[in-house]
């Protein structure tokens, strides 16, 4: 399926259940996602960390309500805990499916992204590794200086800026020399291709969603 | 597509490193909010951590508007920030990429209205106002914050803005303050 068209649906399902109140729809929408990733061959060990990593927000959000909400305190509270769990389960049929390349030539192909902000974007995401790298680095040479960088020290995100400059001149340089021209036309390697099949998705995903939210009567 | 003419590779990729350092800086940040959380659940405040640490978590866009200068340079700072942290399994999942769209545009907005003119302390202030305006009432469905008692609100709301304003406005002037004074930004655009 086209990455940009799996996205679409997925931001149009978020929004939507943002501002429903529907639990069942909730627990519907993480069971489909579970499925799905489940035909996608994802482990069950990543499944279970799913699990893991909204728990300590979904509890806050719960208890906020329970203890400080108005009206249907219980039912909130339960639409809360669930909307937590759809947003983290729906993202990740898109985030363990799809990677960035993927999404970036989707957007640049079908969708007429510039080429300088897909490949711009891509050059960067490919220094991630070298980032944390660097953020460790930044860090080892303040301490050594006698000087704790914590997350609220200026000089912490100054000397993160001048790496960024630096690096970005020279990956812009390092790509113009590699024959990227800024604004012309290209020609492309890998294709990213939209089907008649993905509008129908679309569709039937959106379609399906409304029957979710306005027609079935949940209990 | 107009203003997209006026960026370069260079800026593009600028702020989209910046975006990445702030989250792996941020990515160290998660045992506060983690303990604060859970420090704060039982007693069903839990949102004060969110609340305070939001200003950090909308830095990117607020830094990028102010030191690029661009139109939509807030906005895609942010977005980008936001992406990568969904592809590196934030607690958010697809909702972190229409939070992070409204945050970019919500400080966005603050250089909208100085007319993309005061980079200074109006421009700050008025991109943390925005900010917080544009993310709290986000927050009203997607938090569900429109069915908490309405002290909780006025709390959420005051410390929300105090966080943006330190981190966002405070913050962001400091570290440009180094900036200009080390002379590194004129050298941006020469590729």
């Amino acid at each position: 399926m086209n990455p940009s068209i799996k996205l679409l649906l997925l931001l149009v399902i978020a929004l939507e259940i943002s501002f429903t109140m529907i639990i069942s729809l909730n627990v519907a929408l993480v069971i489909l996602a579970i499925i799905y990733l489940g035909l996608h061959g994802t482990k069950l060990k990543t499944l279970a960390w799913l699990l893991v990593v909204p728990l300590l927000p979904a509890i806050g959000l719960w208890s906020t309500q329970y203890i400080n909400g108005s009206g249907d305190k219980t039912l909130m509270a339960w639409v809360l805990f669930t909307r937590i769990y759809a947003f983290v389960f729906t993202g990740a049929t898109f985030t363990l499916t799809t990677n960035i390349l993927q999404l970036a030539d989707a957007l640049e192909q079908n969708w007429h992204l510039p080429s300088k902000f897909a490949y711009g974007v891509l050059a960067a995401y490919n220094l991630v590794p070298k980032i944390q790298h660097e953020v460790k680095v930044i860090r080892a040479a303040g301490l050594m200086r006698g000087q704790q960088l914590s997350f609220w020290s200026p000089q912490l995100y100054f000397k993160a800026i001048l790496v960024s400059i630096n690096w970005s001149q020279n990956l812009a340089q390092a790509m113009a020399s590699h024959g990227f021209v800024e604004d012309a036309p290209r020609t492309h390697y890998r294709h990213s291709a939209l089907h008649a099949r993905d509008w129908i998705i679309l569709g039937l995903g959106i379609i399906g969603m409304q029957i979710g939210v306005f027609v079935i009567p949940w209990h | 597509m107009k203003w997209a003419k006026s960026w370069y590779l260079s800026d593009v990729i600028l702020i989209a490193l910046i975006g990445i350092f702030f989250g792996a800086i941020f990515m160290g940040t998660n045992y506060v909010y983690d303990v604060l959380t859970a420090a704060l659940a039982p007693v069903g405040l839990a949102g004060l951590a969110n609340e305070l640490l939001l200003g950090l978590w909308c830095m990117p866009g607020m830094l990028a508007g102010y030191l690029l200068r661009l139109k939509g340079s807030a906005t895609l700072g942010e977005l980008l920030a936001a992406t990568v942290e969904m592809f590196f399994g934030g607690q958010w999942g697809i909702s972190t990429l229409i939070s992070g769209v409204l945050q970019g545009f919500g400080s966005e907005l603050g250089y909208i209205a100085t007319r993309y003119k005061h980079y200074d302390w109006l421009g700050l202030t008025a991109s943390a106002i925005t900010t917080t305006l544009v993310t709290f009432a986000w927050d009203l469905a997607k938090n569900g914050y429109f069915k908490l008692q309405f002290w909780l609100l006025v709390l959420y709301f005051i410390v929300r803005f105090i966080s943006m304003f330190f981190f966002g406005g405070v913050l962001t002037k400091l570290i440009t303050d180094l900036l200009d004074r080390s002379h590194v930004l004129k050298s941006t655009h020469n590729n």
